[in-house]
């Protein structure tokens, strides 16, 4: 691909080892695109690839005659130049203007679309030649959209036109340490040089990135890599205090003393000390600049964020959450955990209407996964809910995941729900029942397929 | 402390006068009943802003349980087991503007939190602490005025002595949803009975408690009010003396020949 761009620095990548381009301006300069397709094989081929180009005025009919050029070469050597110990094939050119005659004697199969191919055989309709003889109306109203894609590439049109990408620049930024940094003071001291250079690198490409990545190689080998939002905000000092919490987590992880005040250095930078530092800029978009808010952002001030960020540089991202409230029946479905720092997902907004809801006052524990239990009546004989919402008997014992059975003085239920019975996969019917136990505690019980568990406990 | 003190904030928390006396109390309620203290749902992103001041008001109902009616910076209190009553502790802080790291607590209500008072968008929320949860307390303790702790093992009283450092370090609170030997305040939940619910009809409709308060020096006598945990609407006050449920004896009477079912209690 770097090859290819030698010639021609706007190229674009349909999927690994083919890629597009266009010729007009390219074969000016080269002297026509006869020479500047055989430019492009012999340096390709001179690095020890095989490969083919084909010039057409589609990239459907260029793709072929790609193919072709491959095929040609190898079915007649003959014809094929030896340069060094690999073969160059000569390129297929085919003439503007002429791609519908040259698509015209194919077989259909090419299209790509082998329902389709099918179909047309059993009309009678064998090669591009006969299909694009067509109405394109005619092709859409028999095969639909398939088919007037189909028919566009049979007349030698391009389905969509050529997309061109500038490559991307090379923002990331490294620093080797000979020999390696035995302690994390020098480290960090090096990522805020780098962190400045890098921030020049992205202003002088005009972007700005959302997330960073941090990646310290040890000197056995050991590399700890972790990602850091960004968003185009972090000074360069701030880049280097998060490089010194990830050397503080991975510290933390190994059950390591890290002197978490920062007052007693890092000694324990063990595996051999760290042998390089890498930044790199991850998901790159253009920066417009970013307009701060006036007050509103001052909500998670300074302060309490980089407490969650330091906590996180130690658990993990996903160990700092918030809640979000949300709408939903069951005590489980009203409340989602957002990782601290993530936005906000758009779900079931919280206040709205929702018939069947548990009614307040809400319980303080609502397990994640809900416990097993056992509802009995007084027989011993486990209660069981009817589709119609009858109960075989009145609950007299709960005994929750296996634990001692405790005598029920109070119950209220069933609360039916069928939640989603249009969606065969999430749909699901059960019954709740508020539970009191002899010890004073509350529990909101459900049963689903005759399974009973404790969802929440009011206590 | 990080956090500016906003001037209508900080002045009237500022003419509490340093010891106790039923002016303090009725200054405090009146800074409540003042919409100083709002619920959770109430209080917009942004609008409240804690004072530096060396107390964290609490809400009305449980100020007569704390020495100086409010949590002191610097301070340790223990609540017994994980309970809507440790919501109920830092739901007042938190509607003033606090915010309140929630560390070991998995199986976390956010909707009754919501309803006691506490602002989700206030909330961290560390549900597993691992190995080295002291140093991720004392880390909170540094971006938190309230860290609502359930250790994941009983520490060691080195440890403790580290974290009680840490809390008096940076001036935060800390609750312990556990016991912890040095707490200045304790707190238990000795009785408590759900009302509105009976045998196949009703709904829980809300609960009484009783809170019995001890701590250290002065306030080593201990305290009790019957509080509502939750109240119907899910609000947390105290309870009428002539409302005080004293139903626990009646059902003992009522179940007496079930609770004497082999497997029951």
């Amino acid at each position: 691909m770097s090859v290819v761009q030698e010639f021609c620095p706007q190229i674009e990548v349909l999927r690994p080892g083919i890629c597009a381009f266009g010729v007009r301006g390219p074969a000016r300069y080269f002297g026509g695109e006869a020479e500047l397709a055989r430019k492009i094989t012999e340096s390709v081929t001179g690095r020890g690839f095989g490969c083919g180009v084909g010039v057409a005025d589609g990239m459907f009919a260029a793709l072929l005659a790609s193919r072709d050029a491959l095929v040609s070469g190898a079915a007649d050597p003959a014809g094929a130049q030896i340069a060094g110990a690999q073969i160059t094939v000569p390129p297929v050119i085919v003439p503007a203007g002429e791609t519908p005659a040259y698509l015209a004697s194919r077989p259909v199969t090419v299209l790509g679309a082998p329902e389709l191919a099918e179909l047309l055989v059993r009309l009678g309709i064998r090669t591009l030649g006969d299909f694009a003889a067509l109405t394109s109306a005619d092709a859409e109203n028999r095969f639909g959209p398939q088919g007037l894609l189909a028919h566009r590439l049979a007349r030698g049109l391009d389905p969509r036109p050529l997309v061109i990408r500038q490559p991307t620049a090379n923002v990331s930024v490294e620093q080797e340490f000979d020999p390696p940094a035995e302690r994390s003071e020098p480290v960090v001291f090096a990522a805020k040089a780098l962190a400045r250079q890098m921030h020049a690198r992205l202003a002088g490409a005009g972007l700005a990135c959302v997330r960073l990545k941090v990646q310290v190689t040890c000197d056995n080998g050991q590399e700890i890599t972790r990602l850091w939002r960004h968003d185009g905000l972090l000074s360069d000092l701030a880049v280097a205090e998060r490089v010194r919490w990830q050397l503080d987590g991975w510290l933390a992880s190994r059950g390591e003393p890290a002197g978490g005040d920062g007052g007693r250095g890092h000694d324990g930078v063990e595996a051999g000390g760290v042998r390089s530092l890498r930044l790199l800029p991850d998901q790159l978009v253009r920066d417009h600049g970013r307009q701060l808010g006036l007050w509103g952002d001052a909500l998670v001030s300074d302060r309490v964020s980089r407490a969650a960020i330091r906590v996180q540089a130690m658990l993990g991202h996903e160990a700092v959450r918030q809640p979000v409230l949300t709408g939903g029946r069951g005590p489980a479905d009203q409340a989602i955990f957002v990782p601290f720092g993530d936005t906000r997902p758009a779900g079931r907004p919280a206040g709205q209407p929702w018939p069947g809801q548990i009614p307040a006052p809400a319980p303080a524990t609502v397990y994640q996964t809900p416990r097993q239990a056992r509802v009995t009546d007084r027989a011993g004989a486990l209660v069981t809910v009817t589709g119609r919402g009858e109960m075989s008997a009145d609950p007299a014992q709960l005994s929750v995941a296996g634990g001692r059975a405790l005598v029920i003085i109070a119950w209220t239920g069933p609360w039916p729900v069928t939640e989603r019975w249009w969606d065969p996969v999430q749909a699901c019917r059960k019954a709740r029942f508020q539970l009191v136990t002899v010890d004073g505690s509350a529990w909101l019980a459900v049963i689903k397929d005759g399974d009973w568990f404790i969802e929440a406990c009011y206590d | 402390m990080g956090i500016a003190s906003a001037p209508v904030m900080s002045a009237p928390v500022a003419t509490l006068p340093e010891h106790g006396g039923d002016d303090r109390r009725q200054g405090l309620a009146a800074l409540l009943t003042a919409g100083t203290v709002r619920s959770g749902r109430e209080i917009g992103p942004g609008k409240g802003v804690v004072s530096d001041a060396g107390l964290l008001p609490v809400l009305p109902a449980l100020q007569d349980l704390l020495p100086m009616g409010a949590l002191q910076r610097g301070s340790v209190a223990a609540v017994g087991d994980w309970s809507m009553l440790c919501l109920a502790l830092a739901a007042g802080p938190v509607a003033s503007g606090a915010w309140c790291a929630i560390a070991g607590v998995a199986d976390f209500g956010a909707n009754a939190a919501a309803d006691a008072g506490l602002d989700p968008a206030r909330l961290l929320l560390i549900p597993d602490l691992g190995q080295n949860w002291p140093q991720i307390v004392a880390s909170l303790l540094d971006g938190c005025d309230l860290v609502l702790l359930r250790p994941p093992d009983r520490p060691s009283a080195q440890t403790r002595r580290k974290v009680e450092a840490a809390v008096r370090r940076y001036g935060g609170v800390l609750l312990v949803a556990d016991e912890w030997d040095g707490a200045q305040v304790r707190l238990h939940i000795t009785d408590h009975a759900w009302t509105g619910i009976g045998r196949g009809h009703g709904r829980l409709y809300g609960r009484q408690v009783r809170v019995v308060a001890d701590g250290r020096g002065e306030w080593s006598r201990s305290r009790t009010r019957w509080l509502w945990l939750p109240g119907p609407d899910g609000a947390i006050t105290a309870v009428a003396d002539d409302q005080v449920h004293a139903d626990s004896a009646d059902w003992d009477e009522e179940f007496g020949a079930e609770l004497a079912l082999p497997g029951g209690r």
